[in-house]
């Protein structure tokens, strides 16, 4: 399994997260689970063409109170 | 009005509308039963009793009381509901510090325009993160078929509040399978409408592009009631769709002839314990079909669910799990803590994933109208369970409860929730739900498939009995 203590270290820092030692082995816990789901998820081969489900809905002059 | 807590809304706002019973009495027979139940079903987080009343007697007094389709009927909502006085919980301690909501939220509105009475808030797993309503904050609400065990999560107070005869008709959030899970482990109804069906506007969002809101029952024509007075456009949810009213309820009794339907297999399958397999099979029996039908990558599917849950869940309480973390309810609080630290790349290539699934399983749509599917693995654990076996895994039991029910909601699909009763071999007293999948905007033909069950005798929804 990969260790992903520093990165914890890092982004945790860089988001302005103060982990506590209780905490931290939580966090480590539920990250590796994240990361095993992410590889599931990058584990599909897209194309370019397969973009986010997501679709941003401009917004007309009126149409928002 | 009837003090019996088999009462469905269906019947009471007939004796109202007819003047056979009040609303008045119908919401006193409901709030008289909280207050004998709710020591041991802790599905309540407040209790309206003086607005219910209230509003009860405009619903007694209002000049189109005759034509309200829901007059009179008492209801409930997860806490994560605006309630115009209260402060929105949403399951955290966190929220307590914030002013009280100024507003009702839509779909409260527009159930009380019905006639409809609102009678309180109800438990769920903090900010909806889970499966189980196990909340630290305000205490674990109890499965009301037997009180050592969870009721599901994360909408476990509205699964138990119908479950245990307080109310007939509750509201929760279903962005994982927070409602098809405590509805499958208490033994009620449950309808998660297609994604951008009914608005949020006015409820606590928990994921954003996964979040959907609906009701739950003890009959199959209390749910279709509550949905079509819940639908319509709302421009204030981004997510609603604009579509005009669809009405199911007088499309119930059409039956299930003509209807392709199918047992879903693969994940499905592999992923339940025989308990919800045998329900499965009972269903699929009774519909007439042995159809075995495939979803290409659920298990990266359910990935996808799981990740767009963790970046956007975690992003929306940042200052909080910066400045108080310790607020926080043990059972979610590393998990958001984990989760806010995840890369942008893993988030953006789950909604492609998802993007993806979608479109394969529109294609299966093309040949097929229902799928049938376990809602969960297995009945409801006791309480404190820690691990599940399945699949030839030893997994985590909290979350394993949604392993079935995440690829669906994944991609926005309608889905009804039927209960079984007896198919546990180890607890033969404990209901298990399955789920009725449709292609989206096709909540009609979920709702028609679960209405000919309970026809059939196959599903029901019985209130606790000995509470």
């Amino acid at each position: 399994m990969a260790d992903h203590s520093a990165y914890i270290d890092a982004a945790a820092a860089t988001l302005g997260l103060k982990l506590t030692a209780e905490q931290r082995k939580g966090v480590t816990t539920y990250f590796a689970l994240a990361a095993a789901m992410a590889e599931k998820v990058q584990g599909l081969p897209l194309s370019t063409a397969d973009e986010s489900g997501n679709v941003f809905v401009p917004v007309a002059p009126g149409s928002d109170r | 009005m009837s003090a019996n807590p088999d009462i469905s809304a269906g019947a009471i706002a007939d004796a109202v509308r007819s003047g056979r019973g009040s609303a008045r009495d119908a919401v006193r027979a409901s709030l008289d039963r909280i207050a004998a139940t709710e020591p041991r079903i802790n599905a309540f987080t407040e209790v309206l009793a003086e607005r219910a009343l209230r509003r009860a007697d405009l619903v007694d007094a209002h000049p189109r009381r005759a034509r309200m389709k829901l007059a009179g009927v008492p209801f409930a909502v997860k806490n994560l509901f605006d309630v115009a006085g209260l402060t929105t919980l949403a399951g955290s301690r966190i929220e307590r510090s914030r002013p009280p909501a100024a507003r009702d939220a839509a779909l409260i509105r527009r159930l009380e325009a019905e006639g409809a009475v609102l009678v309180g808030a109800l438990n769920m797993d903090e900010y909806a993160y889970g499966f189980t309503t196990e909340n630290t904050h305000y205490g674990p609400t109890r499965n009301p078929h037997d009180l050592a065990r969870v009721s599901g999560g994360s909408s476990g107070g509205s699964a138990a509040a119908v479950a245990a005869g307080q109310v007939p008709l509750t509201l929760g959030s279903d962005t994982n399978g927070s409602i098809r899970v405590p509805a499958s482990l208490c033994g009620t109804f449950g309808l998660k409408p297609t994604f951008g069906r009914l608005p949020r506007t006015g409820s606590y969002p928990f994921v954003a592009t996964l979040d959907h809101l609906g009701p739950f029952a003890r009959c199959v024509a209390d749910l279709a009631l509550a949905y079509d007075a819940m639908q319509g456009a709302d421009r204030d949810d981004p997510a609603c769709a604009q579509r005009a009213v669809e009405a199911v309820s007088a499309q119930l009794d059409h039956g299930t002839a003509g209807l392709r339907v199918g047992v879903l297999g693969g994940w499905f399958r592999g992923m339940a314990l025989t308990d919800a397999t045998a329900a499965v099979d009972a269903v699929a029996q009774a519909l007439g079909t042995t159809r075995l039908v495939e979803w290409p990558e659920v298990e990266r599917a359910r990935a996808a669910a799981f990740i767009v849950t963790c970046g956007e869940g975690a992003a929306l309480h940042l200052d909080d799990l910066r400045q108080r973390a310790a607020d926080f309810d043990p059972m979610t609080r590393d998990r958001f803590l984990a989760n806010a630290l995840i890369p942008a790349a893993w988030l953006v290539q789950a909604q492609r994933v998802r993007h993806w699934f979608a479109r394969r399983v529109a294609r299966v749509f093309e040949t097929v109208d229902v799928l049938v599917a376990p809602a969960t693995p297995c009945v409801a654990p006791p309480i404190g369970t820690e691990w599940l076996d399945v699949g030839g895994q030893r997994l985590p039991a909290r979350a394993s409860m949604g392993l079935l029910t995440q690829p669906v909601s994944c991609i926005g699909l309608p889905v009804v929730t039927v209960p079984l009763w007896g198919l546990s071999a180890s607890a033969p007293h404990m209901p298990i739900g399955v789920q009725l999948i449709a292609a989206p905007w096709r909540e009609d033909l979920c709702l028609r498939v679960a209405a000919r069950l309970e026809a059939q005798g196959i599903c029901s929804a019985p209130v606790a009995r000995g509470l």
